[in-house]
């Protein structure tokens, strides 16, 4: 071995294995603890809204990105809302393979600025941008105060 | 906090609101594993411990014996080229008295902790350890030492293999 190569495997050698601790809590902020309290305690989706910009956003900001007013108005967003984006993932986020592919999407509201990234409640085949879609959330007294609140979102049927 | 500034803008959490859920959270725990490898030269050097045995690594180029070894010279800056054991015996080049223990806790015997440089090595070059069978008084500079070594059944790959220096005997090698 020359020092041009490379030892890639630490496990190679002697070696010493450890765990970095880095556990975090997170807080969702001012707007953030708005909309997830109303997702919790009343199964509403809440978007802030800048009324001289006449601007809303989801997920709710506390300043408007427009002009930087602070925002204290709320509204609730339509109850549908329109898939922009679909992924299908085959592995969960730590690479493991998943058993059935999971549908995920970008799901706008009419007249609001940004959007929910979440699971689409529909088959791979189904998933396709323009679906319109509802939040199907879970029952009240699983709700946590997460985004998980929401199970996902479902096809509306006409 | 400053003169001008009495009160900071933004709500205040204490770490019982955290875990009392006053509000609402994201709590995660990142799987951030790592293995910390001794590399090529350092492995082979705590393994020949276990053998009760100090390998060093030779450079051609000038001629010098590296102890600790290493696979690159950084005089030649090339690779170094061969193996060799070198003696387990030495000559302190320098020397602590500490009254304070490996966990910094103040103790009333002194330790002595100091650098032996070892023979069959490039002059200098040695390793960092504890001396005995000597007080404080004795220790001096240019001492010759050899190693003593644990008990074979005890020795595990570490630095700690050897027990410490003590004075070279007359005669002895």
């Amino acid at each position: 071995m020359t020092f041009l190569d490379r030892t890639t495997d630490a496990r190679r050698f002697r070696h010493w294995e450890g765990n970095v601790e880095a556990d975090y809590i997170y807080t969702s902020g001012v707007a953030g603890e708005r909309f997830f309290v109303a997702l919790r305690d009343e199964g509403r989706i809440l978007a802030s809204r800048c009324t001289s910009c006449d601007l809303s956003y989801l997920p709710p900001r506390m300043f408007c990105e427009d002009c930087f007013a602070e925002l204290t108005e709320y509204l609730d967003v339509p109850k549908t809302g329109q898939v922009a984006a679909v992924t299908v993932a085959y592995e969960d986020r730590t690479g493991a393979k998943l058993s059935h592919p999971q549908v995920w999407g970008f799901v706008v509201f009419k007249g609001i600025h940004g959007g929910l990234l979440h699971r689409l409640l529909v088959p791979p085949a189904r998933a396709r941008a323009g679906l319109a879609v509802r939040p199907k959330l879970r029952p009240r007294e699983a709700r946590t105060g997460t985004i998980a609140d929401i199970d996902g979102f479902e096809p509306v049927r006409f | 906090m400053t003169a001008r500034i009495s009160r900071w803008p933004g709500i205040e959490l204490t770490a019982a609101d955290l875990h009392e859920g006053k509000v609402t959270q994201t709590r995660f725990h990142p799987d951030a594993k790592y293995a910390w490898s001794a590399g090529e030269a350092m492995s082979r050097f705590l393994e020949e411990l276990q053998n009760g045995r100090l390998i060093a690594r030779t450079c051609r180029k000038c001629a010098r014996v590296l102890f600790p070894p290493r696979m690159f010279c950084e005089e030649c800056f090339r690779p170094t080229d061969a193996w060799t054991y070198i003696r387990d015996t030495g000559t302190i080049e320098t020397f602590s008295i500490s009254y304070l223990d490996t966990d910094a806790r103040r103790i009333p015997e002194p330790i002595l902790v100091g650098v032996v440089s070892l023979d069959g090595a490039s002059p200098k070059m040695g390793m960092m350890h504890y001396f005995g069978g000597m007080t404080k008084d004795e220790i001096r500079i240019g001492m010759r030492v050899k190693a003593v070594w644990k008990p074979k059944e005890e020795r595990r790959g570490s630095v700690l293999d050897i027990l410490g220096f003590r004075p070279l005997g007359e005669g002895e090698s």
